[in-house]
């Protein structure tokens, strides 16, 4: 994955576009700051979809290649669809997308032999945007781009493309 | 003589003293005071017609070798029942925002300017039930809107157990465990006439790693919120995606 970040040094000077403008290039700086200290602690102060504007995004970028390789997760209900929850929707990465899992493997190894043969873009390559012709899907709650077999996940306003989640 | 007996008496007794107070498991492993306890909570959660709920979670995913990472999320959630809720949810990657009026459900991803509508006619126990089962998607502490219906049965559970007392944040709480199938959990309910959920601990027993989610719940029952914050009304330029079913369910 690493071929895929030349646009670091443009990205930078992004630093403070706005939150609207979603397919503006990534401030890797600003990423950068955010993923230590603000990753996930949100705190319960901005409950409006205003809150994520002067936060900055995170940047998985320099995440090593084995958080991808997820084999389970935890489970966040006691009471609902047991079976669906633990462990038995195994495609396309692994698990049940859970309210608080946005994070869809780019790809298992086995779904990059499978899929790279059959895709023009590579699994783990970022664009600032999808080519024309794309469609945003909903899948398990998330949105992905469609472009025929290929399939693009944003990601702090940039979009990687992953295997087909399903 | 005398004296000596009463001696032998005091020290018979002393070591059988041991064996009287030994820990053994009690024949029901399903205490029926800790089941009832979240039949109460279920009760109370029910009652409530308009609130406030906010979470702070911390999720788990186990890698190939079983090593943990471990994740966060939060959400904040507007109720009103019988069908009515807007829930805020926030992780690292996206923030989203689930409306539900009581007719349709919209799912908002307000960085794409995205958004997705299904219709739903149901309470916020169905709208809990058919998002999971037809779309895949969660809706956060969706226990909540079980807890107290039918759809939250008590009998299943394996054990039960009171496991003390503990605060949580400044809140004295009656703390209970629980196995049922392949998962193992406990929950801290606010002691007092106001047993309201704060903490949730769900361990996943179908891997041996045994990945872990941490819930911590705050409330507000006396909310300011308007019924105009449950209806989704598309912002200019804002497109709509397709929503694809799960394949295999």
């Amino acid at each position: 994955m690493k071929h895929t970040f030349s646009t670091t040094h443009r990205a930078a000077l992004a630093l403070f576009v706005a939150a609207g403008l979603a397919l503006a290039p990534l401030a890797q700086a600003a990423g950068n700051r955010g993923g230590g200290g603000h990753g996930g602690g949100h705190g319960g102060g901005h409950a409006g979809a205003g809150g994520a504007r002067s936060k900055p995004q995170v940047n998985h970028s320099r995440a090593d290649v084995r958080t991808n390789n997820v084999r389970s997760t935890s489970v966040n209900n006691v009471n609902v669809n047991r079976n669906v929850n633990v462990n038995v929707d195994n495609h396309g990465g692994c698990c049940h997308n859970g309210w608080d899992n946005d994070y869809h493997p780019i790809a298992t190894a086995a779904a990059v032999t499978a899929t790279v043969a059959v895709t023009s873009a590579v699994i783990g390559s970022i664009v600032r945007v999808p080519p024309p012709g794309c469609v945003p899907v909903n899948y398990g709650g998330y949105i992905y781009q469609q472009c025929g077999s290929t399939w693009y996940q944003p990601q702090g306003g940039q979009y990687v493309v992953i295997a087909p989640p399903y | 003589m005398k004296q000596r007996r009463l001696l032998l008496g005091l020290l018979a007794l002393w070591l059988a003293a041991p064996g009287a107070y030994a820990q053994t498991a009690p024949a029901n492993p399903v205490d029926p005071a800790s089941v009832q306890a979240l039949k109460d909570m279920g009760t109370h959660l029910q009652s409530l017609k308009r609130f406030r709920v906010s979470t702070e979670l911390s999720g788990e995913r186990v890698l190939a070798d079983g090593q943990k990472l471990t994740h966060s999320a939060s959400a904040t959630m507007d109720v009103a029942r019988p069908d009515r809720l807007r829930a805020t949810m926030r992780s690292p990657r996206s923030q989203r925002v689930l409306y539900f009026d009581g007719s349709n459900a919209t799912l908002y991803t307000p960085a794409l300017k995205v958004y997705s509508t299904v219709e739903l006619n149901d309470t916020l126990a169905g709208l809990v039930e058919k998002l999971e089962n037809r779309f895949g998607i969660e809706v956060p502490l969706s226990d909540l809107f079980v807890w107290g219906t039918p759809a939250a049965p008590l009998d299943k559970i394996e054990s039960a157990m009171n496991a003390g007392q503990d605060f949580v944040g400044d809140e004295l709480c009656d703390h209970y465990a629980f196995r049922q199938g392949k998962v193992d959990w406990q929950i801290w309910i606010s002691t007092g006439p106001k047993p309201l959920p704060r903490k949730v601990v769900i361990t996943n027993r179908a891997d041996e790693a045994r990945p872990q989610s941490v819930s911590l719940i705050d409330w507000n029952l006396n909310p300011g919120f308007n019924d105009a914050v449950f209806r989704f009304v598309p912002p200019q330029g804002a497109t709509q995606a397709q929503i694809v079913a799960p394949k295999t369910r």
